[in-house]
């Protein structure tokens, strides 16, 4: 039901005046979406986009070949590493994202695009179970969280997380 | 606020660690800020400086729409931690990297932008201090009215002293003393300027209603 309500907030963040309809299939919970004119769109990636297109942001899905294949990437990360994923799992995740973050702002370029959106949604369940010194381990992590989640109109249905501001680690300890 | 002197290595390190959990200067959107901190920097940071690096290149990114982000550019004090310094000379100065900024008359625009500073703050302090009426000073006294005898009406006697109206004179509470064979004595508070009443018009005053009042002495007499 997760992917539903993402659906439903990306929705609201792209701007689209009227609620799509959806279902989901499977015991993965796969969202479908129902279009009226066009066959059923399956998958959080794919509706994603076509809602992206629909609203007619196309930005948010990157601007060059090469910055397009990044959003893709990113996407594709969320669900097939972040989404069902072990405990076990969650370290190397934060790992990957973490020095990958450390010289960027985004995920994908220069901009705000759908793999921030996406990704935000996707690990909010994992930052928010977060002790504050994996916050601190994980810094770069947690301050694109951070910036995504106060990006406007993005954070519908989420709860905010809080991120410390006083630091209980001064900068060395990486 | 400020980030010490940002073109030496200890400044920027203080920008690297202020940027460690944050994407921009101020805020969660590039503006005038980031391009007044961007403006302050001759080069791309180290590669050590990750953060800093990071915030660099994306702020690079959008050189030419530097006019149009939001916000006005203030000076360097004005962002980063709190509790540092901004020591950075103004930009366009061909300073060495490792030049002390405490040391005095060391740079000229340095120092311009020191005065204009100190002459806003004394402009202002001027302007507060011309406000703000110069302090009056004031006295708080506490007179005691003798009446005649016991049976001179305290209330009229009070009645009287209160009418008297002067500028500059406030009164206070009163209260009746007992002084002995029944004959109380009006306690009366006033607070006064005293540059417009003194205690020898008070009782003047005062001793002119005759009919009620015997006397009055000053109680107590204390500065505010």
């Amino acid at each position: 039901m997760m992917a539903l309500r993402e659906l439903s907030s990306l929705e609201k963040a792209l701007g689209l005046k009227k609620p799509n309809k959806y279902s989901t299939q499977g015991d993965k919970k796969v969202p479908v979406l129902h279009s009226s004119n066009g066959p059923a769109l399956v998958g959080l990636v794919t509706i994603s986009t076509h809602l992206v297109r629909e609203a007619k942001l196309p930005k948010l899905l990157g601007g060059s070949a090469e910055h397009k294949a990044l959003v893709q990437q990113w996407m594709e990360y969320r669900l097939t590493k972040v989404d069902g994923c072990h405990k076990e799992d969650i370290k190397t995740i934060l790992k990957d994202l973490n020095s990958y973050l450390e010289d960027k702002v985004y995920l994908a370029g220069n901009q705000f695009t759908l793999a921030d959106t996406l990704m935000y949604y996707g690990i909010h369940h994992i930052i928010v179970g977060l002790a504050v010194q994996e916050k601190e381990k994980h810094m770069n992590v947690t301050r694109w969280f951070d910036h995504i989640q106060h990006y406007p109109s993005v954070r519908h249905h989420l709860p905010p997380v809080v991120v410390l501001r006083n630091r209980v680690y001064t900068s060395g300890y990486h | 606020m400020g980030f010490g002197d940002l073109k030496t290595p200890g400044g920027l390190k203080v920008l690297n660690d202020f940027l460690a959990d944050k994407s921009y200067i101020e805020g969660w959107v590039p503006s005038q800020a980031d391009v007044a901190v961007f403006d302050a920097i001759s080069s791309a940071p180290s590669t050590d400086l990750c953060h800093a690096l990071r915030w660099y290149n994306h702020i690079k990114s959008f050189q030419n729409k530097k006019g149009s982000l939001p916000g006005v550019k203030k000076p360097l004090g004005q962002y980063g931690p709190a509790g540092v310094e901004d020591k950075t000379a103004a930009a366009g100065d061909s300073k060495d990297d490792d030049d002390d900024m405490d040391l005095f008359g060391s740079d000229e625009e340095e120092d311009a932008e020191a005065e204009k500073l100190k002459e806003e703050r004394i402009a202002a302090y001027a302007a507060k201090k011309s406000k703000k009426p110069t302090l009056i000073a004031k006295s708080s006294i506490l007179l005691d009215v003798k009446p005649w005898d016991d049976e001179t009406d305290m209330a009229k006697l009070e009645e009287c002293v209160r009418s008297i109206s002067m500028d500059g004179l406030l009164w206070g509470q009163s209260k009746l003393v007992p002084v002995g064979y029944g004959i109380k004595k009006l306690q009366i508070g006033c607070v006064v300027e005293d540059d417009k009443v003194g205690t020898d018009q008070l009782e003047e005053q005062i001793t002119a209603f005759e009919d009620y009042v015997q006397s009055m002495d000053v109680a107590a007499f204390n500065k505010i």
